[in-house]
């Protein structure tokens, strides 16, 4: 399975910390999430467009997982919460 | 007959009567005492207790579950966050759960007050009132579809057929139809914040 890259839209922090190996945040897809409210809590939470937010939801959707954000661990921590208590399946791990 | 929610001005508007915004709340609550956070008796360790009020689980603590949670609705409401490292998997529920638990348990509690202010089967929520909704709406649906057994998006849409096979005092009726209820009322809140 191949996972759509995700654009950087955080290059001010992947700068701060380049040298720190990179995190990403994942959502997974799931049966019970709308594909509407997934599109939707993209745009409330990271404040993606909307278009951008569809194309991940539709990456999650249709390759079974998307990488929605990277940067340094505890920020992919930070997302991986909000992204939980918004009731999305998210997990963060080591970009390989 | 219920209206979904529409967006009117700055307030999202559905009609529900008293059956079905019964329906809602009973579903509300009981995921709210599904999510309810673990409650603490003071230790008597100031430190402890100051943590255990952020949410934060002591270390020491031996109700912490280093592998996934037990039941598997939970594991679909708080989900194991990092796949490859077990210790760090461990480490993210110790430091999230409580919290994650409480802000669910207060989203289900603001939906459920909208709904209970309700008059002539109108519930009418301001925007954040919505935005707790929709969440709520979520985390019933997630432990509804644990409940009904969806694994897949085949399973989600295979659904709808086992609603109509279904026999009349089958239990899963009541919850395929409680979930499809639910299904509607978020999709009609998600396109209303969305326009």
């Amino acid at each position: 399975m191949s996972i759509a890259p995700a654009e950087l839209s955080r290059t001010e922090i992947a700068e701060d910390t380049a040298l720190d190996p990179p995190w990403i945040t994942l959502v997974w897809n799931d049966p019970v999430n709308l594909m509407s409210y997934v599109t939707y809590v993209f745009q409330t939470y990271f404040g993606y467009s909307r278009e951008k937010s569809e194309k991940l939801m539709l990456d999650v959707h249709q390759k079974g997982r998307a990488v929605v954000s990277n940067g340094p661990r505890e920020t992919m921590e930070r997302d991986t919460e909000a992204l939980q208590g918004y009731g999305l399946w998210a997990t963060f791990q080591k970009d390989e | 007959m219920a209206k979904a929610f529409k967006r009117k001005g700055n307030r999202f508007v559905a009609r529900l009567d008293d059956v079905e915004r019964e329906v809602v709340v009973g579903l509300l609550q009981q995921t709210q005492e599904f999510l309810a956070p673990v409650h603490r008796e003071p230790t008597g360790d100031t430190f402890d207790d100051l943590v255990a009020t952020l949410g934060v689980r002591p270390l020491d603590d031996p109700e912490i579950t280093p592998q996934a949670p037990p039941d598997p609705a939970l594991e679909r409401l708080l989900p194991t966050a990092n796949l490859d490292d077990p210790a760090i998997a461990a480490e993210f529920r110790r430091l999230t759960e409580g919290g994650l638990r409480e802000r669910k348990s207060d989203n289900l509690a603001m939906a459920i007050a909208a709904l209970l202010a309700a008059e002539d089967d109108k519930v009418r929520l301001d925007h954040a009132q919505a935005q707790a909704m929709v969440v709520a709406l979520t985390d019933v649906r997630l432990l509804l579809g644990e409940r009904l057994g969806l694994r897949t998006d085949d399973d989600a849409d295979a659904l709808q057929d086992r609603l109509e096979a279904a026999s009349e005092d089958d239990p899963q009726l009541y919850l395929a139809a409680y979930y499809d209820f639910m299904t509607w009322l978020q999709e009609s809140l998600t396109q209303a914040l969305m326009s």
